[in-house]
């Protein structure tokens, strides 16, 4: 097996799965009459289910992708090395899971055990490009490691610039 | 971004002080605050004797371990009779539900403007004068270079309600352990990462005449006597070491004022600090998301 940088490795594996897990087609609800629901979320009918893809890149850090004929949810947890980065994980991923309708893709809350997750339906897909939305996805998870630790680091510099004040006092 | 360092008097009192003093015809006047969640004061004035001011504050409640005389901090009956002289005079016992009250007479001021001024701020200080009085005692030793009388002994001040910070007095050095303990749990984790950064930069090259300053989660070798329940704490202990340059002259009343109320200033900035990083990163992560982010048809 070629050595590759390892958050490319995770990234491509999980780019190649979402590409074959969105094929999505338009699927009328068949328990109401006249409705139109994503089937992944409802779990009601299992041969509209296919197998869900559990792709990890460590114990810390993985990502769920489960699909249906009309609709695709991918759940990622992030890498929380401390409690900080905890708290600061929580936070910022929580704010953006509230701004849901702005990104369109969110979802509201995240799957149970994950830090965050995003539903894409038909429409999604008839509206927008697939690979468009799969670099979406792709450059997300990247970025959203980054915002993290530049986060962390705002912290800390603004710690030291406070601290530095308050012994300032004392001189 | 403004450095806000806590000042030691209670501009509120003060306001009311001075508004008192300005209008020669008393108003009747009764309020009732808190200050730093931890300090409560009370203020009772009649229009009938507009020159006569009573304040009641009410300390923390000290932990077991603690030293009080009369139900104050020790040496701080002593210290308000020395700081402010024939105008404050304590009314034994004091009013119900506080520790101290003072009956300020308003006609004692001093006549001269800038000095019933700096009085008038000096009441307003009444918090730091009473709570820093027993360090205050102490310091005053570290600074004269002379032997304080309890040395050697790990000696326990009240700091806030249940909570004590230790002293260590030595002929030449100082050793001032603060116990650290939040109610939050995100609050605990900024506190501890703060404290650190803030031991941290201590060690830069050009704050080296600053005390020294260590955070440990773990109690230090000096408090091995003390008792369990005043160890327990969730964001570790922090230690500063006060030397004679830092209590010399002038800088004695700044230096207590800035122990005095280390655990408020923690607490400020924790939450200050983490509210405008927070905000200010949030708000520009989500107009670069927008703008550049957006799934193209």
């Amino acid at each position: 097996m070629e050595g590759g940088n390892p958050l490319k490795l995770y990234l491509n594996c999980i780019r190649n799965t979402l590409e074959a897990a969105m094929c999505l087609q338009n699927f009328p609800c068949q328990e109401v009459e006249r409705h139109n629901k994503p089937e992944v979320e409802l779990k009601t009918s299992p041969e509209l289910l296919l197998n869900p893809v559990l792709i990890c890149r460590n114990e810390a850090e993985k990502c769920l992708i489960e699909t249906s004929i009309n609709s695709l949810r991918i759940s990622l947890k992030v890498k929380q090395a401390d409690e900080l980065e905890n708290i600061l994980a929580k936070k910022f991923l929580r704010f953006l899971s509230m701004r849901a309708e702005a990104f369109q893709v969110l979802r509201r809350q995240p799957v149970q055990g994950y830090d965050i997750s995003f539903l894409i339906t038909n429409y999604h897909c008839e509206d927008m490009q697939k690979n468009k939305l799969i670099d979406f996805i792709v450059q997300f998870m990247e970025d959203i490691d980054k915002e993290i630790s530049e986060l962390k680091l705002s912290m800390s510099t603004r710690g030291r610039l406070v601290a530095t004040e308050f012994l300032k006092q004392f001189i | 971004m403004s450095m806000i360092l806590l000042s030691s008097h209670s501009k509120y009192l003060l306001d009311i002080l001075s508004n008192r003093v300005e209008n020669a015809e008393g108003v009747d006047i009764e309020r009732r605050w808190t200050e730093f969640s931890d300090v409560c004061y009370h203020i009772k004035g009649s229009s009938e004797t507009p020159e006569f001011l009573n304040v009641s504050v009410s300390f923390p409640t000290p932990p077991e371990e603690t030293e009080i005389e009369k139900g104050l901090p020790c040496g701080a009956t002593e210290a308000v009779k020395v700081a402010y002289g024939v105008v404050v005079e304590s009314i034994v016992p004091p009013d119900e539900g506080f520790s101290l009250t003072l009956k300020l007479d308003l006609s004692k001021l001093p006549k001269n403007k800038e000095k019933r001024n700096d009085m008038l701020v000096k009441i307003a200080a009444v918090r730091e004068v009473v709570l820093g009085a027993p360090l205050k005692r102490i310091l005053e030793h570290l600074a004269s270079r002379t032997r304080a009388p309890a040395k050697d002994r790990v000696i326990t001040l009240v700091h806030r309600p249940k909570e004590c910070i230790f002293l260590i007095p030595r002929e030449d050095k100082v050793t001032v352990i603060y116990p650290i303990n939040f109610e939050d749990s995100i609050d605990t984790v900024l506190a501890t990462s703060f404290l650190q950064d803030l031991a941290e930069t201590r060690r830069s090259a050009s704050l080296y005449s600053a005390p020294s300053c260590t955070w440990s989660s773990t109690p230090p070798a000096e408090l091995d006597n003390a008792t369990t329940e005043s160890l327990s704490v969730n964001a570790g202990f922090f230690t500063f070491v006060i030397l004679p340059r830092h209590v010399e002259g002038k800088k004695l009343d700044r230096t207590v004022w800035i122990l005095s109320t280390f655990h408020a200033y923690v607490s400020y900035h924790v939450k200050v600090r983490f509210l405008c990083s927070y905000i200010s990163t949030y708000t520009i992560m989500i107009l670069d998301f927008w703008s550049s982010r957006r799934i193209n048809a």
